[in-house]
Order: C-alpha cells, then sequence, then structure tokens
C-alpha cells in the first residue's frame, strides 16, 4: 500500500528515507511525526532507525542497501557506523566504502537481486556492490541520465519507475536486465526525480504528499502493492493517463 | 494554459476618488518649495515636473485598468460571450474605451502645458499654467466617472465569478427550473449550492468538484432555462446557454417525469428540441428525476413516447461513440439516492471517452506513448528472482483486515512528553545488542589519543599482524632501495646549486657586457675606476706601453686627450640638482662612484661658444644663428628702452579673483585664498 507522506514541509522523501525488506532507515528531524509514520507502518516487521550520515539528512541519496547488506560513504563518521550496526539485524552487512562518488543512493539502484550501476563507479565498488548486496551489477544509464539511483525506483515485486523519457525499447531491455516489470512514470506531480520522491520495498511505498491519484494508482499497480497487477495500468488506468498526460 | 482568474484585477477607483489619489501623490512626492528669486529656468522645471508627473500617474493608473480587464476578443469564448450577457460587450468596450481615451487626452494636456511652461516667464504665470494643466486633466477624469463607476462595478462582479477552466473536463447539468439540477450538484460534489422548492434559485453558474478514476471533474450547475425565443431569454437563463454553447462538456439534460416542477413533460419535451443544437458534438445524458414520485415506467403512453424520442435524439447526436443504448437515458432519484451515481459515472465514463479518442489522434500522443507502456521481462536464464516479504506482514495484513489495533508511537511520546522540541528522542533506544544493558553504554570517542572506533573491530589483532608483515616487507624493499633514493637527494641538491652559479656568473658576465657597451658608446677613452684601483691606467703609461712596442705614442694620447675635450653636441641633460652633489663633489666626501666619475670625465667646463649650433636648435648654420639673434635683440630693443612689459615678463591675469574675495567665508574656502 503506497502512503503520502511529508518530510518537514518536503515531498522528496525518498531522499530522507531508505526503505528496504530488512530495515528501514530515516532522516533525524525536527519532530518525530516523520518517523512514527514509518514506525506505525513498518516496526513491527523490520527495524526503523533514525540516523544521519556524515551528519547530514539526505540518507536516501548517500547510502545503498537491500536485505542483504548496507553500504555507506566515506563521509560517515564511525559513530554513525556504529549505531547502525548496533541498531540493524546481524543479517545486515554494513559497509563503509571508500568511493569518491559518495552520493550512492544517486549513483546506485538495486533491489536484492539486480543493481544497476553509474559508468563511472570505481571497480573495486562494483565488486563490494556484488558481494555486500548480493546482486548481479550492470553499469547503465536510463534515457542517457547516469544517476541511475534518481532516476529509478526498484523493488522485488516488479516494478519500478524510471525517468518519463525513457523510450520503449529501452524500458524493455531494461526490463529483461532487472527481471522485473517497469512502467515510465513520476511522483509528486510529475517531478522526474522518482526515486527522490518515493521510497518503496516488497510490500509497501511511500510517495510524496504532492502525489497525485494518477500516480499513485500507476505505483500501486507496478509495484504489486495492492491486488492490482502491473497490466492494470494498460487495461483499467490507460483511459485516465491518456486524459491527464496528453 | 490560460488561467481564468478575475479576483486579481485591481480596485477602480471612482472620479473624485482617482483624483485625489493622483493629485496628493503630486503633491507627495514633487518639491513644493519654490522662491520667486529662483532662476526662472528653475521655475519653469518646477512646474513642469508637476505636471509631467501628475500625467504619468494619471497615465499609469489608466494603462493598468486597461490591461487588467480582459479583453472579450482575447479570452477563451465561453468567458468572452458570459461577460456579453452578463455586462454587455458594448458598454464593456465603450467604458475600457473611454478609459484609454481619457488616458491619451490627458497625454496631450501635459504636452501642450509642457510647450506653455517653457514661455512662462514668472513663477505667477509658471504657477498658473500648472493649475490650469491639473485642472483640465481632473476634468477629463471627473468626465469618466461614470465609466469608471461600471468598471468597478464590472470588476466587483467579475471576481464572484466561479473560476470555470473552459478546457478542463466538464459535466455540465441544466433542464428546466426546479428539476433537482442542484440538488444532484450538492449530491455529488461539495459544492453545496443553495437548493429551495421554488423556480429559479440557482441564478448563476456554480462550480463544483468530483472524481472519477483518478481524475477530477468539474461540475457547473446552471440555471434552470425556459422554452422560449432566444431574444426573450433573460439574463440568467442566457449564462447556462452560453455554458451549453462553449463549453466542450458532457451534459445531463434534466427531466422532471413527476412534473412537480411545474412544467409538463411535453414542455419539457419542446425545450430540449428548441435546444439540441447547443448539444452537437457533446456526450449527452437524459436524466429522468424524481423516480421517487413517478417512475418511468409508470408513464402514460404519449409521455413515454416523448422521451423516448429525445433518447434516440440524444443518441443522434453523439460525440463520442456510447457503450450501450441505456446510456442515453438514466433515471435517478436525487431525494433516495436512488440512480445518482450511475448518472455520474456514465455522464464521466462517455466524458472520458471521448477525450481519449480526441486526444489518441493528437500528435503529442506520440510523445507519451512510453508512459502507458508496462515492460514485461523476458527470462534471460534460470535464477529466481523471488519477492522478500516476512511473515509477519502477511499476518498483519490478514489481521489487519480484522482489527486494526494502534500502536504506540513514537510521535505520541513525543507529545506527552512536551511536543516537537522539547522531546528527544534516544538514537540508541532501539540497538539490537546482546545485552540489554549495554544500551545505554558511553563509549569515549577518543582514548590514549587514538579514535576508539578505528579498533572496534573483531578482527583487528588479525588484520594488525597482517598489516605489520606487509609493513615489514615493504620496509625491507625500501631498505634495499634506500641508497639510491639518498644519492638522488645529494646529487639533485648540487647540481641545483651549480646552475644557480652559473646563473649568477651569466648575469654578473651580462651586467659586465653592458656597461663596457654603455662606455664605449660614448667612446671614452678612460678605464673606469673600478677597474682601475691602483691607478695603472694612465696616459704616461699607455705612452710608455706603445712606445715599447715601437709605435709612436703622441697621437694616441693626443687623441684621447682632444677626445675628452671636443663636444659633440650636447643633448638634454638630466635635470637632476647638480648643486648639491656639486657641492659633495667640493667636499670631497662624496660615496658616489658613478657621478665622480662622470665628473671627472669631463676635464674643464668649458661655456659653448657663441653662435655654435647645437642640434636640435633649428639652424642650418652658425651664420643663420647669428643672424637670428641678432634679430630678436634688435625686435625687443625698443620695447626694453621704453620699459613696457614683454611677453617674457610674468603675467598675473586676475590679481583679485572675483569668487575668491566676495561672499561670506564658508569652510573650505579659506585655503584657496
Amino acid at each position: 500500500m503506497a502512503i503520502r507522506l511529508q518530510f518537514e514541509n518536503n515531498c522528496e522523501v525518498g531522499v530522507f528515507s531508505k526503505l528496504t525488506n530488512a530495515y528501514c532507515l530515516v532522516a533525524i528531524g525536527g519532530s518525530e511525526s516523520f518517523y512514527s509514520i514509518f514506525e506505525s507502518e513498518l516496526a513491527d516487521v523490520i527495524p526503523v532507525v533514525k540516523t544521519s550520515i556524515g551528519g547530514i539528512r539526505i540518507i536516501g541519496r548517500q547510502c545503498v542497501g537491500n536485505k542483504n547488506g548496507l553500504l555507506l560513504p566515506h563521509t560517515t563518521t564511525d559513530q554513525e557506523l556504529q549505531h547502525l550496526r548496533n541498531s540493524l539485524p546481524d543479517s545486515v552487512v554494513v559497509q563503509r566504502i571508500e568511493e569518491r562518488l559518495n552520493a550512492l543512493g544517486n549513483h546506485v539502484a538495486c533491489n536484492d537481486h539486480v543493481a544497476l550501476a553509474h559508468p563511472d563507479l570505481d571497480r573495486e565498488t562494483e565488486e563490494l556492490i556484488a558481494d555486500v548486496l548480493g546482486v548481479e551489477v550492470f553499469r547503465q544509464t536510463i534515457a542517457g541520465n547516469i544517476l541511475v539511483g534518481t532516476y529509478c525506483a526498484l523493488s522485488n515485486r516488479g516494478g519500478m519507475q524510471v525517468h518519463p523519457h525513457t523510450t520503449i525499447e529501452e524500458l524493455d531491455e531494461l526490463s529483461t536486465l532487472l527481471q522485473v516489470p517497469l512502467v515510465a512514470g513520476t511522483v509528486n506531480r510529475g517531478s522526474d526525480t522518482v526515486a527522490a520522491g518515493m521510497t518503496v520495498n516488497d510490500w509497501t511505498a511511500f510517495c510524496g504528499s504532492y502525489t497525485t491519484a494518477t500516480e499513485l494508482s500507476v505505483i500501486e499497480s507496478v509495484f504489486k502493492l495492492r491486488e492490482a497487477h502491473p497490466s492494470a495500468i494498460v487495461d483499467e488506468m490507460r483511459k485516465s493517463l491518456v486524459d491527464s498526460y496528453v | 494554459m490560460v488561467e481564468y482568474n478575475f479576483k486579481k484585477i485591481t480596485v477602480v477607483p471612482n472620479g473624485k476618488a482617482f483624483i485625489d489619489i493622483i493629485l496628493s501623490r503630486t503633491q507627495r512626492t514633487t518639491p513644493t518649495v519654490v522662491h520667486k528669486g529662483y532662476a526662472i529656468s528653475r521655475l519653469r522645471q518646477f512646474y513642469m515636473r508637476k505636471v509631467k508627473y501628475t500625467q504619468s500617474n494619471f497615465h499609469d493608473k489608466l494603462q493598468k485598468i486597461i490591461d487588467d480587464f480582459p479583453r472579450l476578443g482575447d479570452i477563451h469564448p465561453f468567458y468572452g460571450d458570459l461577460l456579453h450577457v452578463l455586462y454587455n460587450k458594448d458598454h464593456y468596450k465603450l467604458a475600457l474605451g473611454q478609459v484609454n481615451t481619457a488616458k491619451n487626452l490627458i497625454s496631450k494636456i501635459s504636452q501642450d502645458y509642457v510647450k506653455l511652461l517653457k514661455y512662462g516667464d514668472s513663477l505667477y504665470r509658471c504657477k498658473s499654467l500648472k493649475v490650469a494643466a491639473l485642472g483640465r486633466m481632473c476634468t477629463v477624469i471627473k468626465r469618466i466617472g461614470p465609466s469608471l463607476a461600471y468598471l468597478e462595478q464590472v470588476r466587483q462582479h467579475m471576481a464572484r465569478l466561479p473560476s470555470i477552466d473552459p478546457n478542463n473536463r466538464t459535466i455540465l447539468i441544466c433542464g428546466y427550473p426546479n428539476v433537482g439540477k442542484s440538488s444532484f450538484m450538492n449530491k455529488i460534489t461539495r459544492a453545496d449550492v443553495d437548493v429551495q422548492s421554488y423556480a429559479f434559485t440557482t441564478k448563476s453558474l456554480f462550480v463544483g468538484h468530483t472524481d472519477y478514476k483518478y481524475l477530477r471533474y468539474q461540475v457547473i450547475d446552471t440555471p434552470g432555462i425556459l422554452d422560449r425565443p432566444f431574444e426573450d431569454r433573460n439574463i440568467i437563463e442566457m449564462c447556462s446557454i452560453t455554458a451549453l454553447a462553449h463549453l466542450r462538456a458532457a451534459i445531463l439534460f434534466f427531466l422532471d417525469l413527476s412534473g412537480s416542477c411545474g412544467y409538463s413533460i411535453v414542455q419539457q419535451a419542446a425545450l430540449f428540441h428548441s435546444i439540441k443544437e447547443l448539444f452537437s458534438n457533446k456526450p449527452l445524458i437524459i436524466v429522468c428525476n424524481k423516480t421517487d414520485l413517478q417512475p418511468l415506467e409508470g408513464l402514460n403512453e404519449g409521455d413515454k413516447k416523448l422521451v423516448m424520442e429525445m433518447k434516440s435524439e440524444a443518441s443522434k447526436s453523439q460525440g463520442g461513440e456510447a457503450a450501450s443504448a441505456d446510456d442515453f437515458l438514466l433515471t435517478m432519484s436525487t431525494l433516495t439516492e436512488e440512480g445518482v451515481m450511475a448518472v455520474k459515472n456514465a455522464a464521466c465514463e462517455r466524458l472520458l471517452d471521448q477525450r481519449v479518442e480526441k486526444k489518441m489522434k493528437s500528435k503529442k500522443m506520440n510523445d507519451c506513448l512510453n508512459r502507458f507502456h508496462v515492460a514485461m521481462p523476458k527470462p534471460r536464464d534460470q535464477k529466481e528472482r523471488p519477492a522478500c516479504i516476512p511473515q509477519a506482514v502477511l499476518e498483519a495484513k490478514a489481521l489487519e483486515a480484522a482489527q486494526k489495533e494502534g500502536r504506540k508511537t513514537e510521535k505520541d511520546i513525543e507529545n506527552e512528553n512536551g511536543g516537537a522540541g522539547v522531546y528527544s528522542a534516544s538514537l540508541r533506544k532501539h540497538h539490537i545488542l546482546a545485552n540489554e544493558e549495554w544500551k545505554e553504554d558511553i563509549l569515549p570517542e577518543f582514548l590514549d589519543g587514538h579514535n576508539v572506533y578505528d579498533f572496534v573491530d573483531p578482527d583487528i589483532l588479525l588484520r594488525l599482524e597482517e598489516l605489520e608483515r606487509e609493513e615489514g616487507v615493504r620496509q625491507a624493499e625500501a631498505e634495499d632501495g634506500d641508497e639510491d633514493f639518498e644519492m638522488d637527494g645529494e646529487d639533485l641538491t648540487p647540481e641545483e646549486r651549480e646552475a644557480l652559479q652559473a646563473i649568477k656568473k651569466k648575469k654578473i658576465l651580462l651586467i659586465q657586457e653592458h656597461r663596457i657597451k654603455k662606455s664605449t658608446a660614448e667612446s671614452r677613452p678612460t678605464v673606469p675606476r673600478k677597474f682601475d684601483k691602483e691607478r695603472k691606467f694612465t696616459s704616461e703609461r699607455m705612452g710608455r706601453q706603445l712606445s715599447s712596442l715601437g709605435i709612436d705614442p703622441s697621437r694616441a694620447i693626443e687623441r684621447a686627450r682632444s677626445r675628452s675635450v671636443s663636444r659633440k653636441g650636447r643633448k638634454r641633460e638630466r635635470s637632476v640638482d647638480r648643486d648639491g652633489e656639486d657641492g659633495m663633489e667640493i667636499d670631497g666626501g662624496s660615496s658616489n662612484k658613478k657621478l665622480r666619475l662622470r665628473s671627472m670625465s669631463r676635464s674643464r667646463s668649458v661655456s659653448r661658444p657663441f653662435g655654435e649650433v647645437v642640434p636640435g636648435e633649428g639652424f642650418r648654420d652658425s651664420a643663420q644663428k647669428m643672424k637670428a639673434i641678432t634679430m630678436a635683440r634688435n625686435a625687443s630693443k625698443k620695447r626694453n628702452k621704453d620699459a613696457r612689459r614683454g611677453e617674457a615678463d610674468r603675467v598675473i591675469p586676475t590679481l583679485r579673483p572675483k569668487h575668491l574675495f566676495s561672499g561670506k567665508r564658508s569652510i573650505g574656502k579659506t585655503d584657496r585664498r
């Protein structure tokens, strides 16, 4: 089920949180409202951890992770690393990496099985992604955009959303690569930085509060969050989409 | 996309207020103090400024009015016609035209009076001209007072018009008065339109919004229409007609089967047929309302036939293919809410179908094709990539269906403890540690000058060993290559030193070379004292040396002597104060060897022979120079004899400049005196 929320009046929810199937990281805010929405939704099942990375709050863009592990940029302080190690279950490997491109969330998009990576990432980083997160890594771009992590939101259930200018051929190619159904879409009333506007795992999604009903329904069907199936986008919703996009 | 919002038009002041605003602004923002004694140009400028400023204010304000009000030709025809119906296009245009004329008149007046002011010859005249100019401008504004008042009324009314977006998805409700249009509107939107039991409760257009299939539709409630000729319709009805004519909307034509609205089905059918042209190419649904009073089945034959006729008409005038024939005629009862949603859904669906059909043909569709495409993966290997949903989630979902139990969230705790900013949650609360008691343990960041976290590692010792081993290997390697490195380092510094010395040497050589060149340039036979410490380079010595070589030295010595005496044409000399240096030389204590050198080279000061030509004086030869000198002397002879002032005498043009010797002494004049 997709939930709409805000972080301190900011709709870029994916920037301030990192959601995976084994844990959820949430930025430390001025109040507990943002955290509590995640808490009420997830805390029974997975740990919801408040943290900063390198003293700043845009944790969703800085780190990358899945149920197997969590990669942190070199800016992470020792205290934060220790805090994360203490808060996450032992099955999750927490690793700090020396990568020049330290906004890992923008450069890597991954689910539990495959990852797309920025073409300029170091070889060692690529190996670390493969080892720590246990995924196949593909160096890819999305619609000519090298920030794959920004323009794509992924889960195992299927779907993801990519940059709305992706061509159909590219979509098919990416879909085969990732082995999940894909659809091009937007969040937050037309924002194309999909991963910044939402964060998703296999059973739930959190979107910025500007997200329209149409966008939300696309998200719910492509990520199979309800009974909806990705094919719903081409069947029942098609007319609404045509009328709102064209 | 043009937004139709007339709420932003600025207030149009009435004639009197308008004049007050402008004149008080002129008074406030232009200088007010003027003296009779001012220069006339200043007086003229003072009053011209007032006239011009007033004019520009009038111009700005009037222009703003003209720009703010929409031009009927430029806006969407729906709004164009609606404004025409409500305010009468001619009147509206006339008012704006008058404002425009007034604006031009005022500019003209200002121009004229500024021209006249140029010829104003006294303060009084200038002032009178200004008064006349402003007076005439105010008269112009006073004359368009009624137009301004009209425009203000129009503005107030326009601000209250519903903001209808003519290009958006729209559902239009129309029909006879009192057939239940507004009740339906209230059922499907939250507009809260006034519903009363008399006709013409709704006197203007009302807008509400409703959702269908993730999209927002605007629902427009129109006033009731009577079946009469077009010309006889009143303004209230014309609003409906305008909306029907110009909005590309789904139209719900309401029928009151029971006749409780006061009009029979025959009358309603007649109305339908008289305005059916307005329905062409629009999805049309005939809605039979008030089925609780009179169901469709219970109608008598004649009425039923009329209804069916309308239905067939509706299916003919169709834009967009209808899903089924039933869609053209629906029954409902706003009282019992029976069929209300069916009507709304049918209308929305039909409208959506039509819009989508139109959009599918548009060019823009191709750009968006990728957004209606779901890429399904082709299997590329046999690997299973299952989703990872914890069992707890599935259980929770099942449980959720049964009951929803609230969890005490961090926010609740925060609120209990003083709210945001006061409460600060512990980050360690949810740490997963072997022992619960460890949670709050304080770990030092630094210990004995070391970063503690560098040592937080279960296999740190193993790694240390590894590192040490590696370091040992490296050190061994380094020792091998050590000497080379050192040698290199030693080699390098002397190399550099050598290079430096070479540079210095070269520099010295260059300087010497330059000096030699400089001295030989004047072919001075002397050897600089610097190189003649023992005073051995004398002419006697030269003579001795030459004679020992068997050469007669007399000519050489002669030459050296005569050279120093002979003079080439003297160039302009440096204007250093020689006196001081000469004095020092006399004292014999001068340490400046260069100057000494120079003075020594000149053997004796010899005055220039009279009449000798110096290059640059411009004389051909000394005869010419002599002639010139004689002529100059003759020319000044008479004047000198009379002791008169000549051109060479000192001249003070003004002995006592007026500006320095008149008026009060103010700050800053003293030192100029």
